[in-house]
């Protein structure tokens, strides 16, 4: 299987791209508007079929407007402002660090996007540099482009009438690398994805946290189109993208031979159309079908060959079934009854018979139900063709969303090129070769900035570089400039706990802050830093909320003392050897103490302990 | 570009430093440096490539197919009122120029019902291209090509024209048509869009699709304006064409009543039509007073004017001006003299407000009671830009400025202003 990837990382500027909002800034939304977008032929005539696809969706689209983070630029209520110089050169000296042709004039282009993650309806990017190549274990691998592009707004909740995006990352300037295709193994591609990570974090021009870099996987079979899987949002995750999708589309070209084998051609589900058995599902006693069809008219269709092909998966998730929910339910239509799975629903046979002979089904042929609202049926039904009509050929070029599971699910067909057209608002940027000849860098290797950090902090070679190949190097390096705590403790806990997090967006910087305060302050003994954080981290708790549910309560020496006394008192009347004592009450002791104070202390005291009753026997 | 002889269209494979690029040569503007070429990538991407050093491989000879929209659709598409949508040009009908690479008034507005498929649902409607203007390029001429078409289509039975028009000027636009027409038996409504139609953001199909619905369900004549209430593709307000400005350069709600609230607004997601206000309904028959005369100016003072700018401006011929003052309706006591002489020569002078919102009253201050005392017409809470269309309408067609200037023809000049407007 081929693949090859989209980096995009957020360039570290002052300004967004094309505004003069800061990308730093943070603020709540205060102003909400709303909008819908229409699908627009591009310069040379053509509807972009992806575009189509969004529009026929036809949602409101809600936007939430903080007034630091975003202006009237972002709202689409003002032209673009001339591109951010400080993202240009960044972006020319990125494309000289890969030996990349440098364009001579930068021409922006809007890219049709009509979701509504950008309230022009539209994505606005450019190529700065053609080609060059990056060497991973030994291989030379050809980059395609390398472009300068603003970011889209933040989805922040998806409701029945549409999507709610904030705009305070709209705008802001991302760097997209995109490789070319390569047989490569799942293992290999995620160690070259992060090498080409390590690259740009070396650069130093790029802003750190929390989803600042991201990386859409491409992902194809020879002969057959290319699936772009978008929101892969850890490395990891990419092994197991690639596996599932392996299976996936070889599945899908299994599917395709049979189909052909059983004689279906594309005529043949050109000429579908769907027929009205609303009422006779309701004349079925199944709870299940009457509940499902009393939400609207239920519309059957042919399914010309697909018997046992619809339900059937090679992995669990890569069943056709799936894709044709998944993109019913992208018109909004929830309910869909696939003849593979008809014994679900406890259907009479009577009533199947009565379906199947409604139909028109031949053997070998298979059939979907869709519960939806004529509209809204009439409109996805061209697309549901389509997609039974691509499944005779195998795999096709869409785009899919990675899930946590590291599954894919199908989102909107794959955009072409008609989606590209001239972005009018902004002048022609001319790149002269002086500046392609002065915006260089040089950058150290990656072995020697990860010895620098290691030896800057104190930490191990193998912890320092976990941290910079986190997204919290960033966190960790303010954290140690406003605290006075041993660096490794901090190192352990981005490695340990908050970089294997499967839903970093969700983590709160604010309260592990607040947990390195009270250790600094003493109020946390340091063996306890890192239980806290895990609570917090997989219980979703706050610091206070976290200390109150472990038993972590700093513990004062008098305290501790009374503890050695007890415990001491409890293993005389179980009878230790003299030898065996030190061992055993330590033990006792710290069951009660880890955490609670330094280990060294109750060392200290636990000898102190036992040289007393020594004594006062003696 | 010409010495290597490279046509848009064509199809190449060119050589830079040992680097190979396939792509199709595009057009260029003329603002952009000619030893360059643009070239259209296979993924849709325009890149810009200095011909120094490069060496051309192959071409392809190969025209650019890019679609001429055209402009004459004779049928009649949909069910309901027969609306006439005339096509004038500008940005609600506009798409790239590539000789200049800026946004050119070229989409017919047949295709604009094609973009809005919801249209014929609400009116049977028929489409004729006027003009290609950019609303900057309109002039009185064109206001009296228009003032004929649009009754002329009322005499050929149509119950309602919608015009698709530039924004910038929109607003004079329909003061001129709102003087010319007399006796309106329907609605005409201009629109236009601050977001050019070839952008899936555009505010042109809501303000096209608000605009039909006003005027086939809200049965009031008279000529309005149909734009975003907003910034959100929901509510449209229409206004009525002698009380509106623009107000933004850039912002979707751009066009703002002045000195009073709306006619009516849509909601094009309800299709509600609710009339806030009752529009000019006129009994009777229509009257058309087409002609304009240009020589009517505007004036704005402002601190320092220098007093001989108004003796050129007299020179060149002006038979009435308009003055934009400050405050309540003043100008500075040293420009009166020359004032007093063209008023003494036959001249008119109107007073309006440079502050927009309000109306001019020249009793309070003493300035202003000089000033009438000169013979400058208060024009009330008369828009600048209004007083300036009615002006040279009255020139046009032969009305004494005196009589019609300060009485209210068309809803351009009212005595009550509300609190809340
Ligand atoms: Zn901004």
């Amino acid at each position: 299987m081929k693949v090859g990837f989209e980096i995009h990382i957020q360039l570290n500027t002052t300004e967004k791209l094309f505004c003069s909002c800061s990308p730093q800034a943070s603020d709540t939304g205060f102003f909400t508007f709303y909008r819908r977008l229409r699908a627009s032929p591009s310069e040379l005539g053509e509807v972009d079929p992806a575009a189509a696809f969004e529009m026929e969706k036809g949602q409101k689209i809600t936007y939430v407007a903080g007034n630091k983070t975003s202006c009237l630029v972002e709202a689409d209520e003002e032209p673009p402002h001339e591109p951010n110089p400080e993202a240009i050169k960044s972006a020319i000296k990125i494309a000289n660090i890969f030996g990349s042709v440098i364009v001579d004039e930068i021409h922006f282009m809007r890219k049709i996007v009509v979701d509504g993650s950008n309230p022009s309806g539209f994505q606005r990017t450019a190529i700065v540099g053609l080609g060059g190549s990056f060497t991973h274990r030994g291989k030379s691998v050809g980059l395609t482009t390398i472009c300068l592009e603003e970011d889209a707004a933040r989805l922040e909740k998806k409701e029945k009438e549409g999507p709610v995006y904030s705009l305070d990352r709209q705008g802001v300037p991302l760097l997209e690398i995109t490789t070319e295709p390569l047989e490569l193994s799942p293992g290999d591609a995620e160690s070259l994805a992060r090498n080409i990570g390590r690259t740009l974090k070396l650069t130093g021009l790029f802003a750190r946290g929390l989803g600042t870099i991201r990386q859409d996987v491409n992902l194809s079979m020879e002969g057959h189109g290319v699936v772009e899987v978008k929101g892969v949002q850890k490395l990891e995750q990419i092994k197991k993208v690639m596996e599932f999708e392996e299976k996936r589309q070889g599945w899908l070209i299994e599917v395709a031979k049979r189909l052909r084998e059983r004689g279906i051609t594309e005529e043949e589900i050109d000429s579908l159309s769907p027929v009205d058995v609303t009422d006779e599902l309701l004349r079925s006693s199944s709870g299940k079908v009457r509940d499902l069809v009393n939400r609207g008219r239920a519309f059957g269709v042919r399914a010309p060959g697909f018997e046992s092909l619809i339900g059937s998966e090679p992995i669990p998730d890569a069943r056709l079934g799936l894709d044709l929910a998944d993109l019913c339910r992208l018109f909004g239509i929830g309910g869909i009854i696939h003849s593979d799975e008809i014994g679900k629903y406890g259907l009479e046979s009577d009533i199947i018979s009565s379906l199947r002979s409604k139909l028109g089904l031949k053997e070998s042929d298979g059939f979907l139900i869709a519960i939806a609202g004529e509209d809204q049926f009439a409109r996805c039904f061209p697309y549901l063709k389509e997609r039974l009509k691509a499944a005779l050929s195998g795999p096709i070029a869409e785009t899919r969303a990675a899930t946590a599971k590291g599954t894919t699910r199908f989102m909107r067909p794959r955009p072409g090129a008609s989606r590209m057209y001239p972005e009018t608002d902004v002048p022609t940027i001319m790149i002269s070769s002086k500046m392609k000849e002065e915006y260089r860098l040089s950058i150290k290797s990656w072995d020697e900035m990860v010895n620098d950090y290691a030896k800057r902090y104190s930490l191990p070679r193998q912890l320092a570089e976990q941290v910079l190949d986190s997204d919290f190097a960033g966190w960790f390096d303010e954290v140690l400039q406003k605290h006075k705590v041993q660096p490794s403790v901090v190192a352990s806990l981005v490695a340990q706990v908050l970089s294997s997090l499967e839903n970093q967006q969700a983590i709160n910087l604010g309260e592990f802050e607040r947990l390195i305060d009270a250790w600094e302050k003493g109020l946390v003994s340091k063996e306890a830093v890192i239980d806290i954080a895990r609570q917090m981290a997989e219980k979703g708790m706050g610091f206070d909320q976290a200390v109150g549910s472990l038993n972590v309560k700093p513990l004062s020496v008098e305290e501790l003392r009374s503890i050695i006394k007890e415990k001491l008192e409890e293993l005389k009347g179980e009878g230790f050897s003299e030898g065996r004592l030190y061992g055993a009450l330590m033990g006792r002791v710290m069951e009660v103490a880890r955490g609670r104070i330094d280990g060294k202390v109750v060392n200290e005291e636990v000898k102190k302990a036992i040289e007393e009753a020594k004594r006062s026997q003696s | 570009m010409e010495g290597l002889n490279l046509k848009p269209g064509d199809r190449v494979k060119i050589e830079v430093n040992g680097n190979i690029i396939s792509g199709t040569v595009m057009p260029r503007s003329a603002y952009e440096p000619p030893d360059a070429i643009t070239l259209k990538l296979s993924n849709g991407y325009n890149i810009g490539v200095s011909l120094k050093g490069v060496k051309v491989l192959e071409v392809e000879e190969g025209g650019l197919n890019i679609p001429i929209e055209e402009g004459e659709g004779a049928e009649e598409i949909g069910n309901g009122p027969r609306v006439l949508i005339l096509g004038t040009g500008g940005t609600i009908a506009s798409r790239i120029d590539y000789r200049t690479g800026a946004v050119r008034p070229a989409l017919s507005a047949k295709r604009l019902v094609e973009m809005i498929p919801e249209l014929p649902n609400h009116a049977t409607i028929s489409v004729k291209t006027l003009m290609n203007e950019l609303s900057e390029n309109m002039r009185p001429a064109y206001w009296k090509q228009m003032a004929l078409t649009v009754a002329n289509a009322f005499m050929s039975g149509y119950e309602a024209v919608i015009i698709a028009h530039g924004t910038d000027t929109m607003h004079y636009t329909s003061a001129a048509l709102s003087f010319a027409l007399d006796g309106l038996p329907g609605p005409v409504v201009l629109v236009g869009s601050q977001r050019s139609s070839d952008r899936p953001s555009s505010d042109a199909y809501s303000n096209l699709l608000g605009a039909v619905l006003f005027s086939t369900k809200a049965k009031l004549s008279g000529v309005y304006v149909a734009m975003h209430g907003s910034t959100s593709d929901d509510v449209i307000a229409i206004h009525s064409g002698v009380r509106v400005r623009k107000l933004h350069t850039s912002r979707r709600d751009a066009f703002r009543s002045v000195n009073s609230r709306p006619v009516a607004h849509v909601n094009v997601n309800s299709l509600e039509v609710k009339a806030e206000a009752t529009g000019e309904e006129k009994e009777g028959k229509l009257s058309v007073y087409p002609e304009f005369d240009d020589s009517a100016f505007l004036l704005k003072f402002y601190p320092g004017i220098r007093d001989s700018f108004i003796d050129a401006i007299v020179k060149e011929g002006v038979k009435a001006m308009i003055l934009e003052g400050t405050g309540l309706g003043h100008v500075g006591r040293y420009v009166f003299e020359r004032l007093n002489r063209f008023i003494k020569m036959g001249g008119f002078v109107g007073m309006t407000s440079q502050c927009i919102w309000g109306s001019v009253n020249m009793n309070v201050y003493e300035t202003g009671r000089d000033l009438l005392s000169l013979g400058i017409v208060p024009l009330g809470d008369m828009l600048s830009e209004v007083a300036l269309v009615k002006a040279m309408w009255g020139l046009g067609n032969g009305f004494d400025l005196h009589e019609i200037m300060p009485k209210n023809l068309r809803g351009e000049l009212r005595e009550r202003r509300e609190v809340e407007a």
